[in-house]
């Protein structure tokens, strides 16, 4: 009985046994099927695959960005899992003509979490953990999450400072900041991040900067950023960056720290 | 020029400041300008203040450095497609930024301090090349060179934005586009007064401009010391456009288009050209700004890509009139 699955891109994938030897090349997927129980059956990672530590006994086949085709089809794989971003479609293409079968995905959002686990758990043999995995993590995103009551602080999210780069509402990070009761500044973009301008920012009310760290950022001492006032009376909200890098299982417990830090308020 | 072109090139030049601290990425009102005029330091007024003026002025300050630049770069190399950027700069500059980024080395002027380094770096190796048998300036080696300096620092560049990881790439990449996002009054104060000896050396260089435009021996015979005059020229433009690298990124076709246009328009007089150049950059480059942070607002585009897209067509244009 062949293990069908339809990918991100539109693609059939069909696989006539589960797989056994599959290359991961995102680090959100990494770091899921490891969370499924898969994780020795994964042959090949991306450099930036540092979740669960087992996961860097995994062979690093590059930084994902350019798949490697050879160090690919090297590793033997029966499935290949890639992001599906329009270069990752021809590098597919190829994989698919030597009988690899590849699935392109999306790992940009809290929802991909359970979708991916309920995709990826069958193609490994594992559809149950798939499910057990998904609905786990729904239920406790559920309770981690703060009920908007009142007005909702508004929080700033930076993706780069130099140019000012902010995350917008299609990133996973607005969608926890939402849930955790309060709301993403520039939850009006709908990318996931987007280049803005420093005097939009300065013009905005904001009430806590979100920072990925436990120091205050470099940029908070540049002299144009002293025209948002957020920054400049460093109004910031500190949560540790590994918890935040990637939508993951981890997510909701990433959701406890960042409502707890939100609650806490902004510590100077 | 005549009186009554000047007039016209300060009016535009002034309308286009008075128009970049009017629109923006956010709408202001009159009272804010008039808070930010009084001292006011809360809100728009502050907004204006600290974030839409020292922009405007950079942006001014940049551009009129570049065409000016461009127009006595042009005059050296008596080569109209000069652009400062040729002269191995952009790469130094870039290689310089980059390796800043990737190494994580600290510090907020880390960033523009590295750029210059690295555009000076790079202006070193070319005047180096260029400066043949100890003792003439070649300026058609210092193209030559420059565009191989260049060549060769971009792809050390890219080998490192390769290297390095995913988000510090994407950031490279945009600072290398360019833009006056970091703008701020300390920036404004340091280029201004960094500018001041370059741009007089080169407005001091004006008449032997003019001369070198006949050609180094016509020059040399007419009583220029045409040595003297090419190192001047070669370090004054490299030394500004370095700088501006440093506060900017890299901005194409400004020192490019601007000295075509008002050799065009005003005469090919250095004494004339350099500063019209300098007022008719410092706007273009002012309304190039404008567009790139209000166009898409809040969303903002790199300044470069607005200046190639305004840039380009009135060059083509230039190019067909020309053939006539």
């Amino acid at each position: 009985m062949p293990i069908v699955a339809v990918d991100d891109a539109g693609d059939t994938v069909r696989l006539a046994a589960p797989a056994t030897r599959i290359v991961s090349l995102i680090p959100a997927t990494t770091e899921l099927l490891f969370a499924l129980g898969l994780g020795g059956q994964v042959v090949g990672r991306t450099t930036w695959c540092d979740y669960p530590a087992a996961a860097s006994q995994v062979p690093n086949l590059g930084d994902g960005l350019q798949p490697n085709l050879e160090a690919i089809v090297a590793a033997r794989p029966d499935l290949v899992v890639l992001y599906n971003s329009l270069q990752n479609v021809a590098a597919a293409a190829r994989l698919r003509a030597q009988q690899i079968p590849t699935v392109l995905v999306n790992t940009d959002r809290l929802v991909d979490v359970p979708r991916l686990a309920r995709l990826l758990a069958p193609l490994g043999g594992r559809a149950e953990a798939g499910d057990s995995l998904a609905r786990q993590f729904e239920l406790e995103l559920d309770r981690a999450a703060v009920p908007g009551t009142g007005p909702r602080q508004a929080v700033l999210i930076l993706a780069w400072d130099q140019p000012p780069i902010v995350i917008g509402a299609g990133s996973f990070l607005s969608e926890l900041v939402s849930r955790a009761g309060a709301r993403n500044a520039f939850d009006d973009l709908a990318a996931a991040s987007a280049p803005v301008s420093l005097e939009a920012i300065a013009s905005r009310a904001i009430d806590a900067v979100l920072v990925l760290g436990d120091s205050v950022p470099a940029f908070a001492r540049r002299a144009e950023w002293q025209s948002v006032e957020a920054v400049r009376a460093h109004r910031f909200v500190y949560v540790p960056a590994a918890l935040f890098s990637r939508p993951s299982p981890r997510s909701a417990a990433a959701l406890r720290v960042l409502a707890a830090a939100l609650r806490a308020g902004p510590r100077p | 020029m005549t009186a009554r072109q000047w007039s016209v090139l300060l009016a535009v030049a002034l309308l286009a400041v008075i128009a970049g601290v009017l629109v923006g990425a956010v709408n202001i009102s009159w009272q804010g300008i008039g808070g930010a005029l009084t001292g006011n330091d809360v809100g728009e007024a502050a907004l204006i203040r600290h974030l839409r003026i020292p922009r405007v002025l950079l942006a001014f300050l940049v551009g009129g450095a570049l065409s000016v630049a461009g127009a006595s770069l042009q005059a050296l190399v008596r080569n109209p497609l000069a652009d400062p950027y040729l002269v191995g700069l952009s790469g130094g500059a870039g290689l310089g930024a980059v390796l800043a980024i990737a190494l994580h080395v600290g510090g907020p002027w880390a960033v523009p301090l590295a750029a210059f380094a690295g555009s000076l770096g790079a202006v070193a190796i070319v005047y180096r090349l260029s400066v043949v048998a100890g003792r003439r300036l070649d300026p058609h080696i210092l193209l030559l060179g420059g565009v191989v300096v260049g060549a060769f620092a971009g792809s050390l560049m890219s080998a490192v934005i390769t290297l390095a990881s995913a988000a510090e790439l994407r950031s490279a990449i945009l600072w290398l586009l360019g833009g006056f996002g970091m703008a701020s009054w300390p920036a404004v104060a340091v280029f201004a007064t960094y500018a001041v000896i370059p741009l007089a050396l080169l407005l001091g260089s004006a008449r032997g401009l003019d001369l070198l435009t006949l050609g180094e021996e016509n020059a040399q015979h007419l009583g220029a010391d045409v040595e003297v005059l090419k190192r001047r020229v070669y370090l004054s433009v490299a030394a500004l456009t370095g700088a501006a690298v440093a506060v900017s990124g890299i901005i194409g076709f400004v020192g490019l288009v601007v000295p075509h246009v008002m050799r065009r328009w005003g005469g090919p007089l250095h004494r004339q050209l350099l500063p019209a150049a300098f007022l008719a950059g410092g706007a273009f480059l002012v309304l190039s700004d404008l567009l790139a942070r209000s166009l898409f607002r809040p969303l903002e585009l790199p300044v470069g890509v607005v200046t190639a897209l305004i840039g380009v067509p009135v060059f083509a244009l230039q190019l067909r009139k020309s053939l006539r």
